[in-house]
């Protein structure tokens, strides 16, 4: 099985260089370069000519400047071209609300940001699994 | 001397003539006072064709009592608006004695910027009854007034009464309100900045506060993993890091939660609180095993309320309850409720009464009493943290929730021999 696209959009260094570090040995990812931003994020994808170039699934920190994960969620989910890409937004701290909010645009997943090696790897897992699950629920086995 | 006799003798006439002018000065004043006091009704005056009978319209005997006797002013006067009759209580609005008024024209008496409204309601008053508000000349002063004018059929022919209503207590009242509710208004709105904006600044702090926090969990960690290169010292310096950091978490978390409960999202459902505690339950399964911890829970209402804030109150009394147990002791905890008619933790029962009392009983370590308010204060906290865990928070947050259901919530305990919580909740908001 090939390796899943992953784009992540996070503005912080430090932990965009953890995500590269505890997630990049994993076979199952291909860790694309990483967006500074949302809007770094959507000029990107907007830079990709042919779809199956496209990322997988997309990660978005909530708290971003210039668009914030919810606002590049909400221009996702409304373009046709990117609708299909499960995204998930993470968080320093993922209340209900932003839970409540981002589930209703259309968001795969909302969590809080991992700490351990071992918690941004299940964050992981539990976003694939996530994925598989809703796929084969559509597909209606 | 023989000049002087018919002067000595009429100098004798005037003393007599008046001695006898006083004498009827006197009489008139009493005939005028006991016509004022309503105890005449007609009198007899001796002129040039004899004795005449003078019946007085005006003398019925309640009428003119009262007239004089309240407290409004009252004047009567004719089309060409000269006061024919005045009470004494307007002489005494005016600030002027009674006899100087009897010939003026009421006019006179109003400020001159009032006197077009004067004369319109007074041109308009011969028609039908009218009403309005001028302000009088009282001396040096100015008296806000209420006139009311009726047409008033006399033997003489008809003429106008005006009632006149002193409104200074009523504008210094009405002003006095406006003020206050002026005061009112501006505190309140000051207040609701200030709430939006400690909202604000709790909720931005809070989330601005995690990010540096997970970067200590976070690197913290990553150093704990290098355990080869750490002394042991330095492995427990670190651990301390971690704890520490992990409490702030749940700090701030805590004082996030805290501070959206100020916000507006009252939801409010029927809520069957047998069902949340029964989730709390699934909640606390290995806290409840932990502590060989025995719950009874007995019938609980359905409540009108916000189910989230509700559950969020047991979870935080049911936590505490298991948090302070007695070492050693299997823990048992009861959440019993009656229906109670009153909002008072002395109501007397009742079957269908509108409001439910909650018992939430355990055998734990208890507290004295005396420390009753710093339990719902918030950061307030009666043990040590290495002893037990917690924020502080808990108990401020279950108040808060509960005072914004209408509720009451105390606890009763003795130190060492367990606590009781008790929550009066309305069954239905919509009541209260």
């Amino acid at each position: 099985m090939f390796p899943k696209k992953l784009l992540l959009a996070e503005d912080d260094e430090d932990d965009k260089q953890l995500f590269h570090d505890f997630l990049h040995h994993r076979s199952d990812l291909l860790l694309m370069p990483a967006a500074e931003n949302g809007v770094a994020l959507l000029e990107t994808l907007d830079n990709i000519r042919d779809a199956k170039d496209l990322p997988d699934f997309i990660i978005l920190d909530q708290n971003m400047p210039r668009k914030n994960g919810l606002q590049t969620l909400e221009l996702l989910k409304s373009n046709k071209r990117y609708t299909h890409i499960p995204v998930m937004v993470y968080s320093s701290y993922a209340d209900q609300h932003l839970v409540k909010t981002c589930s209703e645009k259309g968001a795969s997943a909302v969590c809080s940001k991992p700490i351990t090696y071992k918690e941004y790897n299940d964050m992981i897992e539990n976003f694939l699994g996530t994925i598989i699950h809703n796929q084969t629920n559509r597909q209606g086995f | 001397m023989k000049n002087n006799e018919p002067i000595q003798k009429t100098m004798e006439e005037l003393r007599n003539e008046l001695e006898e002018l006083r004498h009827q000065l006197d009489e008139a004043n009493e005939t005028i006072d006991a016509i004022r006091t309503g105890q005449i009704d007609a009198l007899v005056v001796e002129g040039k064709d004899g004795h005449q009978l003078y019946t007085l319209k005006t003398a019925d005997h309640t009428y003119r009592v009262f007239i004089e006797k309240m407290s409004e002013g009252a004047v009567t006067v004719n089309h060409e608006g000269i006061i024919l009759y005045s009470n004494s209580q307007f002489a005494r609005m005016i600030n002027m004695p009674l006899n100087g008024i009897i010939g003026l024209p009421f006019e006179k008496f109003v400020v001159p910027e009032n006197k077009t409204i004067y004369s319109v309601l007074f041109n308009e008053s011969w028609k039908s009854d009218g009403k309005g508000e001028v302000s009088l000349i009282s001396g040096n002063n100015i008296t806000p007034v209420q006139l009311s004018l009726t047409t008033l059929e006399l033997q003489e022919g008809v003429s106008l009464s005006i009632i006149i209503t002193d409104l200074t207590s009523q504008k210094a009242t009405q002003k006095k309100l406006r003020d206050n509710f002026e005061q009112l208004e501006q505190a309140n709105q000051a207040l609701e900045i200030s709430n939006h904006d400690l909202q604000q600044f709790a909720s931005v702090a809070s989330h601005d506060l995690q990010e540096p926090l997970r970067k200590i969990q976070v690197f913290s960690n990553l150093l704990k993993e290098k355990q080869k290169e750490l002394t042991v010292d330095s492995e427990r310096y670190l651990d301390k890091i971690i704890e520490s950091a992990s409490r702030m978490k749940n700090l701030i978390i805590d004082i996030l939660n805290y501070s959206r409960l100020s916000a507006d999202d009252h939801k409010l459902e029927c809520v069957d609180l047998s069902e949340v505690v029964k989730e709390l339950m699934v909640d606390f399964e290995l806290m409840i095993q932990d502590k060989n911890a025995v719950i009874q829970v007995g019938k609980l209402p359905c409540l009108y309320v916000n189910r989230g804030q509700v559950r969020q109150v047991f979870q935080n009394i049911i936590s505490n309850a298991l948090k302070f147990s007695k070492p050693g002791n299997s823990s048992r905890i009861s959440i019993n409720s009656t229906r109670i008619s009153e909002k008072s933790f002395n109501s007397p029962l009742q079957e269908d009464g509108p409001y439910c009392l909650i018992r939430i009983r355990d055998n734990g370590i208890g507290f004295n009493e005396k420390y009753l308010a710093s339990i719902f204060a918030l950061f307030e906290r009666l043990h040590s943290k290495d002893k037990y865990e917690g924020t502080g928070i808990g108990m401020a947050i279950a108040k808060k929730i509960i005072d914004k259901h209408n509720g009451l919530i105390t606890a009763v305990s003795h130190e060492g021999e367990g606590a009781e919580f008790r929550i009066i909740l309305p069954i239905d908001q919509k009541d209260v």
